[in-house]
């Protein structure tokens, strides 16, 4: 499994310039990434398995940014994902044919995949900024009624367009996705979600999430906070998006209902609100889960019908996952911790506080 | 700047000053004609029965609420429409009666925050031009802060070395890395004035420091009060419902009823004042014991 590289603690005494400490663990990811591409690309089915955790994790951590660290409530991060699954999914179709001529057809190919991946990004980071400037001037749950508005609105009107396939869906969008793309935004996510938390900016958002009054008395721009953590959250969704809409063999609505936001929002909880780790750990998890039980459906031969049935039971079962949590552990798996913070003793760890 | 208000002449501008401040909520008026005007180096105090108005005029001034009538001016500059946070940038930092720390957050982090907050903005909070600039500051800010440029390590350090020294001023260094939640109360509200300090305001509004202190730390905040007063060369405004603490440390003092100022002046003098007595005893304490002490 992928493990993201530990982030340089501010007060380490490096080797590392001062400059390049910045992105010194993009360089070390890209190395690993290689190798980790290599070890699992024999399996289609790991290729598979391991690319939709991986957007899942993206899902989740890029949630975590706003429902945890900043403690608004945001509902409908599959309608983000859904802008940039279709958006970008859209522009490579049409660009299928296109190839850059000074490179090769496969460095071409990811090159015009990285360019619909950020237009499919900033499209629901714009989409982002549109819900969330009304919506974040104000306190309370409003967020939540209109991220909820906001996911049905897309899945109806990606249902309703002709250029978005209809009910039907997308086909045909070329398989750019690997491993390797999935697990560098998981990545750069994840790198993002812990230096906002580790800067002032994060400081900023915990206090909002803490005392939304006393943190607009001390000189903290509470709206602008929040839009701008809801902006990136945003962004990161609709990479996700356009990520899924690369390696699975077709893009539809159904993909993109509010059971898929509910999902994102059960990791986020299992994990722990605030904590990225924890979000990671449980994205994992029930990303797991379903396969889990697939295998064990199968493996106790309970008719065969039960295994392929795991997508329906998926939900009553983190239903129930969150009702055990919330009576025995109302905080997560990590509460605001992360993952170094919750590790045996005898393990070297950060001092305490955010940064 | 309105040139109206920085050419007071005198001594010294003033840093806050209120004009005929009232508040309105539907029937009920909270706040009728309040002024009050605050100096650097003054210790002003602000009591009152509870329901007076006080903790109400401190939300007017700090621009929770908008007034429905009159003018706030903080450094000079008509506050009337501006956030609490765009007023804080002009120098206004203030504590809560019912302790509102960020809980979660470490002693060190809940000043840090404020430290930021302050430097991350210029004062000029009016202007389409101000606010591109800050606009376009604050993107540079998030990509500082996640290329962690060695500008961004230096401020990062530089923050952590003015919070260090808040708290050490403040007397809390032994709590650095605790979450506020865990501090003991009399420390908690001691943080929360670390945490105004933290945005290098020139006045600073305390509401009920001493509440809940013991006579030992009420005694200890008075002298600290003044102290930050000179240290930090601020004008302080406090609500107190300590009489004794009111009148220790406070050179002069506005009082309210009903939202109405009904004295203000010396302590000696609001002392003696008779509506005053009124209005914190009762009509019938004045009767028996035959007006004023």
């Amino acid at each position: 499994m992928m493990e993201t590289p530990a982030l340089p603690v501010p007060e380490a005494r490096s080797v590392i310039p001062a400059g390049l400490r910045g992105i010194f663990p993009v360089l070390v990811a890209l190395v690993l990434l290689a190798l980790f591409q290599w070890l699992v690309s024999e399996s289609p089915f790991a290729v598979y398995l391991l690319s939709v955790m991986g957007v899942n994790i993206i899902l989740a951590v890029s949630l975590n940014i706003v429902n945890g660290m900043t403690g608004q409530f945001s509902i409908g991060h599959a309608g983000f994902m859904a802008v940039g699954a279709y958006i970008s999914g859209v522009l490579s179709l049409n660009l299928k044919e296109v190839a850059l001529s000074f490179l090769p057809v496969a460095a071409s190919d990811q090159v015009l995949f990285t360019v619909a991946l950020l237009v499919g990004g900033l499209a629901a980071a714009a989409c982002g900024f549109l819900v969330g400037l009304p919506s974040l001037r104000l306190r309370g749950d409003y967020l939540a009624i209109v991220t909820l508005g906001f996911g049905e609105i897309i899945r109806v009107v990606v249902q309703n367009t002709n250029a978005f396939g209809r009910a039907l869906g997308l086909s045909g969008i070329p398989q750019y996705s690997s491993p390797y793309m999935v697990y560098f935004w998981v990545f750069l996510v994840v790198l993002v979600a812990r230096r906002i938390a580790g800067s002032s900016h994060g400081r900023s958002l915990w206090a909002i999430r803490e005392d939304e009054v006393a943190a607009e008395a001390m000189g903290v721009d509470t709206t602008g906070y929040k839009v701008r953590s809801f902006v990136i959250s945003s962004f990161f969704a609709g990479i996700a998006g356009g990520l899924f809409a690369h390696f699975v063999p077709i893009i539809n609505p159904g993909s993109f209902t509010f059971v898929k936001s509910m999902e994102i929002v059960v990791m986020v909880v299992l994990g722990g609100l605030g904590s990225t780790t924890g979000a990671i750990v449980a994205a994992i998890l029930l990303t797991l889960l379903p396969e889990g039980m697939r295998s064990l459906f199968n493996a106790l031969g309970t008719e065969g019908s039960l295994a392929q049935k795991v997508d329906q039971i998926r939900m009553p079962i983190y239903g129930l996952l969150l009702v055990v949590l919330m009576l025995s552990r109302p905080q997560g798996l990590f509460g605001v911790r992360e993952l170094w913070d919750v590790l045996p003793r005898w393990i070297p760890r950060k001092r305490r506080g955010l940064s | 700047m309105s040139a109206a208000v920085s050419v007071t002449g005198g001594a010294q501008a003033p840093l806050l000053q209120a004009d005929g401040v009232s508040i309105q909520f539907g029937g009920l008026k909270a706040l009728t004609d309040f002024s009050l005007t605050i100096r650097q180096g003054d210790l002003l105090g602000l009591i009152g029965p509870n329901g007076a108005g006080k903790s109400t005029a401190f939300n007017v001034l700090t621009g929770v609420y908008q007034p429905t009538r009159g003018d706030v001016h903080v450094g000079g500059q008509r506050v009337n429409g501006l956030k609490p946070h765009q007023i804080n940038h002009l120098g206004l930092a203030r504590t809560f009666q019912n302790i509102r720390l960020f809980r979660a957050l470490t002693a060190l982090d809940n000043v840090k925050v404020a430290c930021r907050a302050q430097g991350a903005l210029h004062p000029h909070v009016l202007g389409v031009g101000a606010k591109m600039k800050n606009a376009l500051g604050n993107y540079r800010d998030w990509w500082r802060a996640l290329l962690l440029t060695p500008g961004f390590q230096a401020e990062e350090r530089e923050l952590t070395r003015q919070a260090e020294h808040l708290l050490e001023v403040m007397g809390l260094s032994h709590r650095r890395d605790e979450e506020a939640r865990n501090l003991p109360y009399g420390e908690q509200r001691r943080l929360e004035i670390a945490r105004a300090l933290g945005t290098k305001p020139k006045v600073l509004l305390l509401d009920e420091p001493a509440a809940g202190m013991n006579t030992r730390e009420k005694a200890d905040l008075m002298v600290l009060i003044r102290k930050l007063r000179d240290d930090f060369q601020l004008g302080v405004l406090v609500i107190e419902h300590d009489m004794k603490l009111v009148m220790g440390i406070c050179e002069h003092i506005t009082v309210l009823d009903h939202g109405e100022t009904i004295a203000r002046g010396a302590p000696a003098q609001v002392r003696s004042d008779r509506k005053v007595i009124e209005a914190y005893l009762g009509d019938s304490y004045l009767e028996s014991h035959g007006g004023a002490a």
